[in-house]
């Protein structure tokens, strides 16, 4: 699709002024403009070896010029200087296109490998609530093929597009130098460039865009049926939906059709202009050889026609690289979309002071009055919510869906910060404590552990890599991971993950548990840890979490009534945001 | 090559826009053969100061411009064609294979994979065979005008052409078909690395391992980038080479100019063979990178044709059409997805019209291989499943599933509005059957709520709305489908328990005209049933209610 995109690029030069740019735009144009700004230094590095290879063309074409009209001229021989050079500008500037591929191979990684950086220096700052507006595989794959999707631009539309005025024009003055009719006529031609794109480029430009975005849009019709495919087969209307995508798919066709055929003559423009150039410049020279024979005129009327291609190669290199540019927005439109969480009011700045204080039954948590919204202009998430546990208490948290745990839990974890109001952990402030050494009192267990890939060793050690083998020995038992460890095929070596052993929703919870025995933390928080058990396997985790229980101040999160009996010593009740219960058990 | 044979026959069917675009591709090489060739013999002319005429020379120059332009579209308009053509081959040969199958499989990835591949078969006909062909054709044309001037600058050139036309092209698609392995793996491991990273993000905090985790990221960033720069250099290597060998071919031309090396020819016939052979050789200087791409094309033909074989296993599209009754019964069923495992055995039940009944059990008890079974995705080792009379094997397969709706976690919602999400294609159903299932499904408030109401859009895999809004709509559908049978595979899956038991509630006021089979691993207490089914290590015992 190279040349669609190409044809495409001709419009955006003049899509620019005739569509009004939105505020998002705006931010876009921005981002767009740092990423360029970062890697200008490589860009210039290209841009001058291209610009160097022009230049050394012209050597070469001059040379070429000049052993061509001492042959035609009759008489003369061939001249090994310029044979010489011919050769010498040839082999250079083969070197100078080999070291502008490497460069660029090694520029576009360099630039892929920065922006890699800067999302998740951003991914980190967000934290992990960012799981809570975007799908993990969503986020997983901005920082993996979009990119990637990139490569192009940063390693080809930039140089290209830095380079391409100045080097046309360079060889338009060079050829005028040698030769001022043959400069004036490419000139022209050159100027005719922008003025033909103007008149076919401002009609089409708004359609074209359209076009791309059905393109685009098609795309991703595509995928989403192949990868709900199985429904409409289920369902028994394969058949009909084949149909249907044929059909959009003509439809768009024609569409797209239409506009190419008006589209094409802009990038026949290119065509047009090079051809008139080159033609004219021919049947030109006619009247401009005075006397016939001269070596110096007819080695400059073929340095003029020779060097009209030249002036054209930057401008199809640029349009070449169209598809690389329209990469850059996909990327930087979704980049922009990435949620960006609210700003507490009077951040208090880290004072490391305070230290939590924790004791052998585990650690106080005090909850004064916090508040906290998710989007401005929409309720609160929570509000005013206060509660206090003592060392050692064992708090249920119960509540619809949409009441605020998730919000509250992520709170207590130091995912987010409070609006409002404070959270004191061991007596110290949740704010005032790096982030380090909240997340050090706390283990969490949620409703289904992340199982990373790798083996179920590292999977369980990762909560504390110092551990001994007798700690570890320790947690498989109290988790009573050694109940399936037998099952394994290579035991604790047995490999996990996406492409892994694969574990049952029971196995992976035990080794959610293993973790926090292993991390042997005060403050245990759980969220919903049995929502995806059935009633057996549950009844066997709680055994363990029990044993987990012992020692520690906990807050559980749960809908299933087999918590009720685990030993709580405090129910708490949430409703949209509130608490509304609060009953204190001896 | 035989990775490409399907596409091949997906290709057959246009073959007449394709050849066109190919012909108009092979003139307009031509025109710019002739271009070049009067450039250089009017040049010629005129410096040795003899008459020339400029007709064949601007000839050359409209046609060119005309020829390209036709060129363009003709290709373009067959590609998009073939594109479409593509799309729908492989979305039935899907259909018909392996994608029942895949609603019990996690796949979302690997398809996303399959997507890519066929998008990267387009460039097989755009940027590999047109520029090949041109390339083809140019060779003869190009000897001709070298035979011109002499039999050894023909020969030294057509050799010269070949290398760079042929033979390092077909050397760049070898290397690259066979770093494409290495390359796919640590891209798929990088990619597992980033799902791994975000996806844990939480654990990783809360352990203070995001450092380590990041790390890990990194090096299979950097292990991904040291294979993809072994291409680039590869890549950059033979362009470098392809480069030279052109310059030499212009040595070559120009020896043929001066008499060295080669014999010597007339000034004016030597300046137009140096013209022709520059133009050739400048058009096929970056082939070899059509070679890399073919090189990435077969893996990805490769791919796709494995893809769209259909998996052993897969029942026969049966003939009958569908009975009148949907009464279910199995006899004395036996099944395992693969041959050593045995996940039911001997499984015996009987559901008669507009009965409820649940299967509960753990998970990987086989609860969803039966639901797999009724569906006919898969047939069972022994006996048989019967239909309101008839054996499922002997029903026609799209038929049966028109009898049989299915309702499961995998059930995809369709990044589109909630009127095509319920009709998934389905022409013939008004807005008022639509309210009335999703008033049965309780998510018709909803609906009612948003300003576009049935046309609002629901976001990729129903990102827009909650996971138990979603799979209410999922319901819907379900609801919304004439089936008598409807088989709910754990229907509760991401739903709190109050939002669960209101769901299950839904299903008791559905009227009696249709048989349910609830498939979960727990019940809520709301059900109202008329069997209970536990599946318990392949066997099925009945309990009393």
């Amino acid at each position: 699709m190279e040349n669609f995109h190409s044809v495409c690029f001709s419009f955006s030069i003049f899509a620019c002024i005739c569509l009004r740019m939105k505020a998002d735009k705006k931010m876009l144009k921005g981002w767009v403009r740092q990423q360029n700004r970062a890697n200008r230094p490589a860009t210039m590095i290209l841009a001058l070896i291209g610009m160097l290879n022009v230049l050394v063309g012209m050597i070469l074409i001059w040379s070429l010029a000049s052993i061509l009209a001492r042959l035609l001229t009759g008489g003369q021989g061939l001249d090994f200087r310029y044979l010489g050079l011919f050769i010498l500008a040839s082999v250079l500037r083969v070197l100078l296109g080999y070291a502008q591929e490497l460069l660029a191979v090694a520029s576009g990684e360099k630039a892929r490998k920065r922006l890699r950086r800067e999302l998740l220096d951003r991914f980190f700052a967000q934290g992990p609530s960012l799981l809570r507006h975007q799908h993990s595989a969503y986020l997983a794959s901005m920082l993996t093929d979009r990119v990637e999707a990139l490569e192009g631009y940063f390693s080809r539309w930039m140089p290209a597009s830095a380079l391409w005025v100045v080097a046309q024009w360079s060889v338009v003055l060079v050829v005028f130098w040698q030769n001022h009719r043959a400069g004036l006529i490419l000139g022209g031609c050159c100027l005719f460039l922008p003025v033909f794109q103007a008149v076919f480029g401002i009609a089409t430009a708004v359609a074209s865009r359209r076009q791309i975005l059905a393109l685009n849009r098609l795309q991703v019709r595509f995928l989403d049926r192949i990868r709900g495919i199985a429904t409409i087969v289920l369902s028994g209307n394969a058949e009909k939906d084949a149909q249907a995508l044929g059909h959009a798919a003509d439809e768009l066709r024609q569409r797209t059709m239409k506009v190419l055929r008006v589209a094409f003559l802009t990038s026949a423009s290119t065509d047009i202009a090079m051809i008139v150039a080159l033609v004219w410049i021919v049947i030109d020279q006619r009247h401009g050889l005075l006397h016939v024979g001269s070596v110096p005129q007819t080695t400059a009327i073929l340095f003029a026609v020779l060097m009209v291609p030249e002036a054209f190669a930057p401008f199809r290199a640029l349009s070449a690289a169209y598809q690389d540019r329209a990469q850059i927005t996909n990327s930087g439109e979704a980049i922009q979309k990435l949620p960006a969480l609210p700003v507490s009011q009077g951040i208090k700045t880290a004072t490391h002071q305070s230290v939590p204080q924790r004791s052998d039954r585990g650690i106080e948590l005090n909850v004064r009055d916090i508040s906290y919204r998710w989007v401005e202009d929409r309720p609160l998430a929570l509000a005013d919510v206060s509660f206090h546990l003592k060392a050692g208490d064992i708090a249920l948290l119960t509540g619809l869906s949409g009441a605020g745990k998730s919000t509250l839990i992520e709170m207590l974890l130091g995912f987010i910060r409070p609006l409002q109001g404070e959270v004191l952990l061991g007596g110290a402030d949740l704010q005032g404590l790096k982030p380090a050494d909240v997340t050090r009192q706390i283990s969490w267990i949620g409703q289904k552990p992340v199982i990373f890939a790798g083996t179920l060793r590292d999977n369980i050690m990762f909560a504390a890599p110092e551990a001994s083998e007798a700690q570890l020995r320790a947690a498989l038992e109290a988790s009573s991971i050694t109940d399936y460890l037998p099952l394994l095929p290579d035991g604790l070596d047995t490999q996990l993950g996406e492409r892994g052993f694969g574990l049952s929703g029971g196995q992976a919870q035990r080794i959610a548990i293993a973790r926090a025995f292993l991390k042997d933390a005060p403050l245990l928080i759980m969220d919903e840890p049995t929502a995806h058990l059935d009633p057996a396997t549950e009844k066997d985790i709680l055994v363990a979490l029990r044993r987990l229980l012992d020692g520690r101040t906990a807050l559980i999160s749960t809908h299933s009534p087999q918590f009720h009996n685990i030993g709580e010593t405090v129910r708490l009740v949430m409703e949209k945001g509130r608490i509304t219960a609060q009953e204190t058990l001896s | 090559m035989t990775q490409l044979r399907p596409l091949w026959n997906v290709w057959k069917a246009r073959w007449a826009r394709l050849l066109i675009g190919l012909l108009l591709a092979e003139l307009s090489v031509c025109s710019v053969f002739l271009l070049m060739g009067q450039t250089g013999s009017r040049l010629g002319l005129i410096a040795v100061g003899a008459a020339a005429a400029f007709g064949i020379l601007r000839f050359a120059g409209a046609a060119r411009i005309i020829l390209r332009y036709l060129e363009r579209l003709a290709t373009h308009d067959a590609t998009f064609r073939v594109l479409a053509d593509i799309r729908l081959w492989f979305y039935r040969r899907l259909a018909h294979g392996a994608a029942a199958g895949l609603g019990f499989r996690r796949s979302g990835d690997l398809l996303s994979r399959l997507v890519l591949d066929v998008q990267s078969l387009d460039s097989l006909y755009l940027r590999i065979l047109v520029p090949l062909a041109t390339a083809l054709l140019s060779l003869p044309i190009v000897i001709l005008v070298c035979l011109k001037g002499s039999v050894l600058l023909a020969i030294c050139v057509g050799v010269i052409f070949c290398l760079t036309a042929f033979v390092l092209p077909a050397f760049m698609a070898k290397l690259s078909y066979r770093w494409g392995p290495e390359l796919q793996r640590t891209q798929a491991e990088m990619n597992n690395q980033a799902l791994d990273l975000v996806g844990g993000m939480r654990e990783l905090r809360i352990f203070g391992q995001e450092e380590a985790a990041t790390k890990r990221f990194l090096d299979a960033e950097s292990a991904f980038y040291t294979a993809q720069r072994q291409q680039g250099r590869a890549m950059a290597h033979i362009h470098a080479l392809s480069l030279l060998l052109t310059r030499l071919g212009v040595i070559c031309a120009l020896g043929g100019c001066a008499g060295l090396f080669f014999p010597k020819e007339q000034a004016v016939v030597g300046i137009t063979v140096l013209f022709v052979v520059m133009t050739a050789l400048d058009n096929v200087v970056d082939l070899p990178r059509a070679g890399l791409l073919f090189g990435q094309v077969r893996h990805a033909a490769e791919r796709v044709a494995e893809a769209t074989v259909v998996p052993e296993g897969t029942p026969d599209e049966g003939t009958l059409p569908v009975p009148a009754g949907s009464e279910i019964e199995v006899r004395n069923v036996t099944f395992g997805w693969t041959a050593e495992r045995t996940v039911l055995k001997n499984i015996n039940f009987r559901l008669r019209e507009g009965e409820r009944a649940a299967l509960i059990g753990p998970s990987g008890a086989g609860k969803s291989s039966l639901a797999a079974l009724l569906l006919k995705v898969v047939s069972p080792q022994e006996g048989e499943i019967i239909l309101g009379g008839e054996d499922i094997a002997d029903i026609s397969t799209e038929a049966l599933r028109s009898r049989v709706a299915w309702l499961s976690q995998a059930s995809h919602l369709f990044d589109d509005t909630i009127r095509s999400n319920l009709l998934l294609g389905r022409e013939h159903l008004s807005d008022e059957a639509m309210w009335v299932a999703l008033e049965q499904a309780q998510i018709a408030d909803f609906v009612r709520s948003l300003p576009d109401g049935l046309d609002s859009w629901i976001g990729e895999n129903g990102s827009h709305i909650s996971g138990g809004q979603g799979r209410r709509i999922a319901l819907a559908r379900v609801l919304l489908s004439d089936a008598p049978v409807l088989i709910l595979d754990e229907p509760g899956t991401g739903l709190d328990v109050e939002t669960e038991r209101a769901f299950l509630d839904t299903l008791n006021s559905l009227d009696r005209s249709r048989t349910i089979l609830l498939i979960t691993h727990r019940l809520t207490g709301v059900e109202q049933l008329d069997h209970l089914w536990m599946l318990q290590d392949g066997v099925l015992k009945s309990h009393a209610l």
